[in-house]
């Protein structure tokens, strides 16, 4: 038995390794519900270890020459390559005056805009809270298009966020490490983005090919997807806000595996070949800049003082109106109607008789199956009857700002008589 | 490509380099791995890390030391990209374990048969990797052989420099 290993020694290490490494990678692919294999999304703890593992020893040195890269590129362009800075700084001064004049009415439109949205019940996200990264290092493999950042767990990064740049979006944060974190590449075959064509709105799956090209999937043949057409997100995957650019559509193929359908080569918009700092989409939630806050803190005080007064009248509009006799008591005969009661000192005037009866007069509408598209008609809710709005007269001072009862029916104004 | 005798081979000189050599080289490589496709995107066709580990096989010949460190620097790759870890290290496993078995028997201070050997292990790479996560694991993915004969070919060149530079870490006796 010594004989045998000693004899084959080096196949049985080269077995023992190989073994060890397969049954590693059984427990990291799972059957997914398609009925192919995929890789677990989320890494077990022992291969989430190996990789930090591999991140903490490949990631200080990386560090160092990205950082003496950055200190060569740095002297050569701070100290050596001055050619023209002077007049550069005079046109970008320019720039910033004119900029901030833009801004200001940018904001106020933004603003605008997004009570608008919250009015219209949208859930549009807003990037507000990004983090700045350093991007310092890749997998090494064209078969993995991912990158690493110098950000990670301590500045409040978290999987699945976004990352984008000033150009368009870049990737989501796929593992991250307590100060470094790994970013899935848009570009990856495994990745995934809801997006839109911005023209002819046509939605599709934004995903990498084996070249490391941007392609939209699952798009039906379209003559109208044109070469040039600007690509944005969706907002649809939970990881990229609404909006944002993904690229430009380059060509538009057949897809290889389904007849019906066309594959949209993209040139990304950001340069995903080159990146250095990216930002991380921490936070989709609204927050303003301190200016804006102090102003929205201001005008949530002045609302709250003044919404008292607003409930109350809309309190007492709510109770007058229940107090007040409805101009049609359905329980009362003709007669004695409240309209037609002579008690009253300041009697409502019914609404104007038409003098030419046609069907848009209340009650001029023929019966319900009378005749064809006779039930078209708009009809009064039974259960309703003509009331008045509050009566001016009955909250002095506070008429004017009044609203009728939540619970009544729209209905005409009626007029006093002098 | 000559073939040596049993007698022969024993009497054949081993590479050796400083302990250093073999912490450091291997570093370096895959440091640079993981960054220079950033300067070189989409043109990164080479493989520091199998470069070396063919490098140190054949110096060393000797089948086990080639295969630890193919395992290592496979499972080290596999570590730094989001794909499953083993993939590589398999790969490379088996081109060290070759690369130090073929260093027995042929005379690897040749330059042009160290090029060849590295043209072939490579292609040989690329072949284990798309066995393993294509059949073995039943993955999708997607396969360019042009790219894979691309890499090979950059891996050549890269082994045309860095050999003769990494002959210079040996100890001479």
């Amino acid at each position: 038995m010594e004989s045998f290993f000693t004899r084959y020694r080096n196949l049985v290490v080269l077995l023992v390794i190989l073994v060890a490494q397969i049954a590693g990678l059984a427990v990291q692919v799972r059957r997914a519900s398609n009925g192919r294999n995929a890789l677990d999304v989320d890494d077990q703890s022992g291969v989430r270890l190996i990789r930090l593992w591999a991140n903490a020893i490949i990631g200080p040195p990386e560090h160092l020459i990205h950082a003496s890269k950055l200190g060569v590129v740095g002297l050569w362009s701070d100290y050596i390559d001055l050619h023209n800075v002077r007049e550069q700084n005079q046109d970008l001064k320019q720039t910033i005056g004119r900029l901030r004049l833009e801004q200001a009415a940018l904001l106020e439109d933004a603003r605008q805009g997004q009570r608008l949205q919250a009015l219209l019940g949208f859930e549009q996200k807003y990037i507000y809270a990004t983090v700045a990264a350093q991007v310092y290092g890749s997998s090494g493999s064209d078969r993995s298009h991912v990158f690493y950042i110098d950000k990670g767990a301590h500045e409040g990064l978290k999987p699945d966020m976004a990352v984008i740049t000033a150009d368009g979006i870049v990737g989501k944060v796929r593992d991250v490490f307590p100060h470094t974190a790994q970013v899935l590449a848009v570009n990856d075959p495994s990745s995934g983005a809801g997006v839109i064509l911005e023209t002819t709105r046509i939605r599709g799956i934004l995903k990498g090919n084996a070249d490391g090209q941007l392609e939209v999937v699952g798009i039906l043949a379209d003559q109208r997807i044109q070469p040039g057409e600007k690509v944005l997100t969706a907002g649809g995957d939970l990881v990229f806000p609404r909006g944002l650019p993904v690229g430009v559509v380059q060509k538009v193929v057949r897809d290889p595996d389904r007849d019906a359908f066309i594959d949209v080569i993209l040139t990304p918009a950001a340069h995903l070949n080159r990146l250095d700092e990216v930002l991380v989409i921490t936070s989709t939630e609204p927050r303003f800049p301190p200016q804006q806050q102090k102003d929205l803190a201001a005008s949530d005080t002045l609302e709250s003082s003044v919404s008292p007064a607003i409930r109350d009248q809309m309190k007492a509009s709510e109770i007058m109106s229940e107090k007040l006799p409805g101009l049609i008591d359905p329980n009362l005969p003709s007669d004695q109607q409240p309209l037609r009661d002579s008690s009253n000192p300041n009697p409502a005037v019914p609404p104007p008789q038409p003098l030419h009866p046609d069907q848009f007069s209340p009650g001029a509408a023929a019966p319900a199956g009378s005749e064809p598209g006779a039930d078209t008609a708009p009809k009064p809710h039974p259960k309703t009857p003509y009331t008045l709005p509050a009566a001016p007269s009955a909250a002095p001072g506070s008429a004017s700002t009044a609203k009728p009862a939540a619970n009544s029916a729209p209905q005409e104004t009626p007029r006093r008589n002098p | 490509m000559s073939l040596l005798g049993a007698d022969l081979r024993r009497e054949m000189e081993i590479h050796r380099y400083p302990l250093l050599a073999y912490a450091l080289v291997p570093l370096a490589s895959l440091v640079l791995q993981a960054w220079l496709p950033r300067l070189t995107s989409p043109y990164d066709w080479f493989d520091f890390p199998l470069v070396v580990t063919v490098y140190f096989a054949l110096g060393r010949r000797n089948p086990i030391q080639g295969t630890l460190m193919g395992a290592a620097m496979g499972l080290f790759e596999d570590a730094l990209t989001h794909n499953a870890i083993g993939i590589n290290g398999i790969a490379k496993t088996i081109v060290g374990f070759l690369a130090g078995s073929v260093g027995v028997r042929v005379e690897v201070d040749n330059q042009v048969i160290r090029l060849l050997l590295n043209f072939v292990l490579s292609l040989l790479s690329s072949a284990i990797y798309l066995f393993v996560s294509r059949f073995m694991l039943g993955l999708a993915l997607e396969w360019s052989w042009l790219t894979e004969l691309l890499r090979a070919l950059g891996n050549s060149i890269i082994a045309l420099v860095l050999f003769p530079l990494l002959d210079r870490l040996q100890i001479k006796e």
